[in-house]
């Protein structure tokens, strides 16, 4: 066992880990953060993507250790830094018609936020060169990458 | 998972060499991307794992010199200066830096295809060589700038070039408590062109069915100086052509050499059959790959 040091959507959290442990279960079993997902475990689906410092990673490969004094964010921290509201990117989703099952979605938001935060006018071949590594089941992506798009637009305005 | 693995974070290379001596059972970690995925299926089951991501000394990407002269300089294919990459450098890094697109296209073209943009955030270069997989994506990019290794271990620092550097799948000529310290590439001088080609059925997050790469220096007259023709997939290791290379080195380049590059690149390829594809097509594919890598490059117009 090991305790880490972190920020999670901007709080300090210090938890007790298995060395062996991954972020993911970290995230959803010791902080009760469930909207990352497990999906493939093996950095294949994007289900599990959370952005460390400032990048987007596959947290069931991020070891559990490697967050000690470094900056995670989640799903859940989009509509807390928003005054409780749903932000520009995940409204265009559901305008779009970007959610179906849902089980992608965590994922395909964070992997498009680490991209719009780098670049803010993405092309659609730049989104989807950024999400490649998200899989969705359910949409066809051609929604998501319509809101994605959309997105960015309404957050230039 | 058995029993627990420890997870060590030292902050320096000389720390991180005496963990992987001391502690029994113990291997380096950088982005984990191969580490994790091996642990999980139960090909490997390290007793500690001694991360190199917290050391600092790892994680430059610079030009070979302390000058920023190389600003403006390199116009089209030719580059002055060579790059320094840390042990732990992403591919992500070298998928953002300007600079590795101007002068190392090709480094830059097989570094922004391995996985996604989330396994490109956190995989190294580093890792990528020392896991010596035959389709390793960037060590066969690199082959074709004849870099070099730097490796620290108990015994101190030596310098191997890449291309001695593999023995056979996931088997390399590191030693015990051995860690790739930088990789090293020489400014390829002026007139320089290269591609990297990287054949999968998707185009994303796909491990190559073969990688082909190709790097031409050309002098003042247009005859080849240097040829590198490097394979993915196309033997036990990432490989070069020698006698491929050998055809184009010292001629002018015409469209019927570099189809007989190609040929002579495909009749000694030591391709085999996996799931992922047959013999007879990686063979048949170096043979036309390689000429179209060539023409990509630009060194043919
Ligand atoms: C979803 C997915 C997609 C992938 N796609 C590709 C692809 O398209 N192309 C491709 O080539 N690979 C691909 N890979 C494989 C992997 O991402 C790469 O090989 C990567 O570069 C490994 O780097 P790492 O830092 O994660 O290495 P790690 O997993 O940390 O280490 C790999 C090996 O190298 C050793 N090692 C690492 N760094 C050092 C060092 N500095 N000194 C000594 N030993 C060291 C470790 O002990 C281990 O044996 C993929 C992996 C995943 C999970
Ligand atoms: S669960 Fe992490 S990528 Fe699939
Ligand atoms: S909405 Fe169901 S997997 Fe994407």
């Amino acid at each position: 066992m090991k305790t880490i040091t972190f920020k999670v959507n901007g709080a300090p959290v210090t938890v007790d880990v298995r060395e062996d442990w991954n972020l993911l279960k970290v995230l959803n079993e010791k902080l009760e953060l469930t909207g990352a997902k497990e999906g493939c475990g093996a950095g294949e689906c994007g289900a599990c993507t959370v952005i460390v410092d400032g990048v987007a990673v596959a947290s069931c490969l991020y070891p559990a250790c490697e967050a000690e004094g470094r900056e995670v964010e989640t799903a859940e921290g989009l509509v807390l830094a928003n005054g409780g509201e749903l932000t520009e990117l995940q409204k265009a989703f559901v305008a779009c018609g970007a959610v179906q099952c849902g089980f992608c979605t965590p994922g395909m938001i964070m992997s498009a936020k680490a991209l719009l935060d780098h670049n803010p006018a993405p092309t659609a071949q730049e989104v989807k060169v950024a999400l490649a590594g998200n899989i969705c089941r359910c949409t066809g992506y051609h929604q998501i990458v319509e809101a994605v798009l959309a997105a960015a637009e309404e957050m230039r305005k | 998972m058995a029993a627990e693995l420890a997870y060590l974070r030292p902050t320096t290379l000389s720390e991180a060499v005496s963990f992987l001596e001391t502690v029994a059972g113990a291997q380096p970690v950088a982005g984990a991307t191969d580490v994790y995925v091996g642990i999980r299926s139960g090909k490997h089951a390290p007793a500690a794992l001694v991360s190199l991501k917290a050391i600092p000394a790892l994680g430059h990407l610079t030009p070979d010199s302390p000058t920023d002269a190389y600003e403006g300089k390199a116009e089209g294919g030719t580059a002055d200066l060579g790059v320094l990459i840390g042990g732990v450098v992403t591919h992500g890094a070298v998928e953002d830096s300007e600079w590795m697109r101007r002068h190392f296209p090709a480094v830059h073209q097989a570094c922004s295809g391995v996985g996604s943009r989330q396994v490109r955030n956190v995989a190294t270069l580093g890792g990528n060589i020392c896991n010596a997989a035959p389709c390793a994506d960037s060590a066969v990019g690199l082959l074709l700038y004849d870099a070099t290794l730097i490796l620290a271990g108990p015994a101190g620092e030596r310098e191997l070039p890449l291309s001695d550097f593999f023995v056979g799948p996931g088997e390399t000529r590191l030693q015990p408590a051995e860690i790739l310290k930088e990789i090293r590439v020489p400014a390829p001088g002026p007139r320089t062109f290269a591609h990297y080609w990287k054949h999968t059925r998707r185009k994303g997050v796909e491990l190559p069915l073969l990688g082909v790469g190709a790097r031409l220096t050309l002098a003042a007259d247009g005859t080849v100086e240097v040829a590198r023709i490097s394979l993915g997939v196309c033997a036990p290791m990432p490989t070069r052509s020698r006698e491929a290379e050998q055809v184009l080195e010292g001629k002018k380049l015409t469209a019927e050499l570099v189809k007989e590059a190609g040929e002579v690149a495909a009749a000694h390829a030591l391709v085999r059959d996996t799931w992922r594809g047959r013999g007879w097509y990686r063979r048949e594919m170096v043979r036309v790959l390689v000429p179209r890598v060539i023409g990509l490059s630009g060194a043919l117009s």
